[in-house]
């Protein structure tokens, strides 16, 4: 499998407190890797370094064979990297077609007319077709979430983070949410899906990292993480029985 | 698959809104012949000030730059016409070309640094670069230090023709938003507005969208500024880039609603009446005007078009694309 994105010793710093000290990973075509690990272990951080809010201390991101550490960020998401947001931030403001006509004018660069019949397939795929005119700041929060990666795969990328899109909702409404990761990934698109719902973390993903202390302790398909000795460790905190 | 883009909720009526539209296009066309002079006057000026409005308007509410310093344009736009008029014996119109090109050459050049600044520093900072052109046109002997001039070239004019030109520029300005807000790069304004951050992420590229928008504002404001001078017929630099011009602008947006098209248009209109009725009362009708702005941002917050928008839907100007 080729390697979309590789991230070598990425590392960052605010001041004396070192989030992430080295962290090495890579997504390859069309998978899904999701990303594990106790609050304030830097997965956010590392997804606002991935898509170029925040620079890192140390490290290199090589996405589709380029260098892309110091790349901007609208030109990260010109090269095929979206992202969602953990609080989503949807423009309230306008309604939910226009909300993906400006992730799919912008995001591919193509003129706002070309953009409809574009903006109109994502909204049937983030099954917001029906609500499609009204504005977004009225949508309840499965609605803004689905909202959330509708705008993202509106700029057509070939790498789609998601920052816990499943985050908040009741089981059925995850289910819906992984309904539409996995037909997502069908599109051939590689996901990092940073997640604590674990049902998520096991239905929807090929591998699983865990990330703590700064560093990936751990990758592994999902089965294999959720037995693991670190995870239980780490990430959920249990006391080794020994 | 029909799929084609409409209006909004509430706005289902375009041909009455064309009525509405039409009726006010044809009252204010046909002014000169069923108004008086001083009803005409006074719609000079809210035709001027809807003008500025909009330009604020597209700067503080779709790209974030709440400047302080759109006075610099109105002051250059007045010292083009009464240059080329006064000094050289050119034609009007040329001087308001001329303020219209040299407004966005000057923001062009300022931009350089401004744009270095962001929030309240861009603010404070285009409020320096004015008052340091207040200072050097003071002290210029080219533009006649702080003597000033008389713009004679109006004193021939018609009333009627000073109310048309401030009749084209308020009508194309108001046409000019209406028309960027619909266009793409309006979809990137709006996205701006409502989340700057996000919309980066989206691929809109803010340093050029808002420079953009600052050049754009600039040349008409210049040009209006210009349009404002043909009216008061006479220029000096402390009144011309004094900070009066962007509290108006800002009053007027505030109560008539940011981020709205018709939201400058209604303030205009407020803010011109309100400073003619206490006109004789300077003091007290800059205390009135303050309390009035705090008054409707507690009760309305999005100001009165922006509270008439939300509660009725009564969208006049729609910019919403609607998918059917």
């Amino acid at each position: 499998m080729n390697a979309l994105l590789k991230v070598e010793d990425l590392g960052i710093s605010f001041g004396s407190n070192h989030v992430l000290t080295s962290v090495n990973f890579e997504v390859h075509e069309n998978e899904v890797l999701g990303v594990i690990g106790p609050n304030g272990a830097g997965k956010t951080v590392m997804l606002n370094i991935l898509s170029g809010i925040l620079s890192p201390t140390k490290g290199k991101v090589t996405f589709l064979g380029d260098d892309i550490t110091n790349m901007k960020i609208t030109e990260r998401t010109y090269k095929g990297i979206g992202r969602t947001f953990q609080v989503p931030r949807a423009f309230e403001g306008m309604s939910v077609f226009e909300n993906v006509l400006v992730g799919c004018s912008y995001g591919r660069k193509i003129p706002e007319k070309e953009s409809i019949a574009l903006a109109k397939e994502i909204l049937q795929l983030i099954q917001l077709y029906d609500q499609r005119n009204i504005l977004a700041g009225k949508l309840g929060l499965l609605g803004r979430k689905r909202l959330e990666i509708g705008i993202a795969l509106a700029s057509n990328p070939k790498l789609l983070l998601l920052d816990e899109v499943a985050g908040g909702l009741t089981k059925s409404e995850v289910e819906e949410i992984l309904d539409i990761v996995k037909k997502i990934k069908a599109r051939g698109i590689s996901i990092i899906w940073i997640e604590h719902v674990m049902q998520t973390m096991i239905e929807g993903t090929d591998r699983v990292m865990l990330l703590a202390g700064g560093k990936d302790i751990l990758c592994a398909p999902a089965e294999i993480m959720m037995q693991s000795k670190e995870v239980s460790e780490v990430y959920l905190g249990a006391e080794d029985d020994e | 698959m029909d799929k084609k883009l409409g209006t909004e909720k509430g706005l289902r009526k375009p041909s009455l809104k064309a009525i509405i539209i039409i009726v006010i296009l044809a009252a204010l066309v046909t002014l000169p012949v069923w108004g008086s002079p001083y009803l005409m006057n006074i719609f000079v000026l809210v035709l001027l000030y809807i003008a500025i409005g909009q330009m604020w308007n597209l700067l503080a509410g779709y790209s974030g730059l709440v400047s302080l310093g759109q006075q610099a344009f109105v002051g250059i736009g007045g010292y083009c016409l009464a240059m080329t008029s006064q000094e050289y014996g050119l034609p009007l119109v040329l001087g308001f070309i001329l303020a219209g090109v040299v407004s966005v050459v000057f923001a062009l050049v300022i931009s350089l640094p401004i744009f270095k600044m962001s929030g309240v520093y861009f603010t404070i900072g285009t409020w320096i670069v004015c008052e340091c052109l207040r200072v050097f046109f003071s002290s210029w002997k080219f533009v006649n230090y702080s003597i000033g001039y008389n713009i004679s070239a109006t004193y021939k004019m018609l009333p009627s023709t000073i109310y048309f030109v401030a009749l084209g520029i308020g009508v194309a300005t108001t046409v000019l938003v209406i028309l960027l807000l619909r266009s793409k790069f309006g979809l990137g304004l709006m996205a701006m507005r409502d989340n700057a951050s996000a919309a980066e992420i989206r691929g809109i590229e803010l340093y050029k969208t808002k420079l953009k928008c600052f050049l754009i504002s600039s040349f008409v404001t210049g040009i209006a500024g210009a349009g404002l001078y043909l009216n008061i017929a006479f220029i000096q630099p402390n009144a011309a880039f004094g900070i009066d011009w962007t509290i108006s602008m800002t009053f007027l947006v505030i109560i008539g609603g940011l981020g709205t098209i018709e939201g400058p248009i209604v303030g205009a209109v407020i803010f011109v009446l309100l400073r003619q009725l206490l006109y004789d009362f300077p003091g007290f009708s800059m205390l009135l005007l303050g309390v009035i702005a705090i008054a409707i941002i507690l009760v309305a917050p999005k100001g009165i078009m922006g509270y008439v928008n939300e509660r009725f839907g009564l969208d006049i100007f729609s910019i919403r694309r609607r998918l059917d």
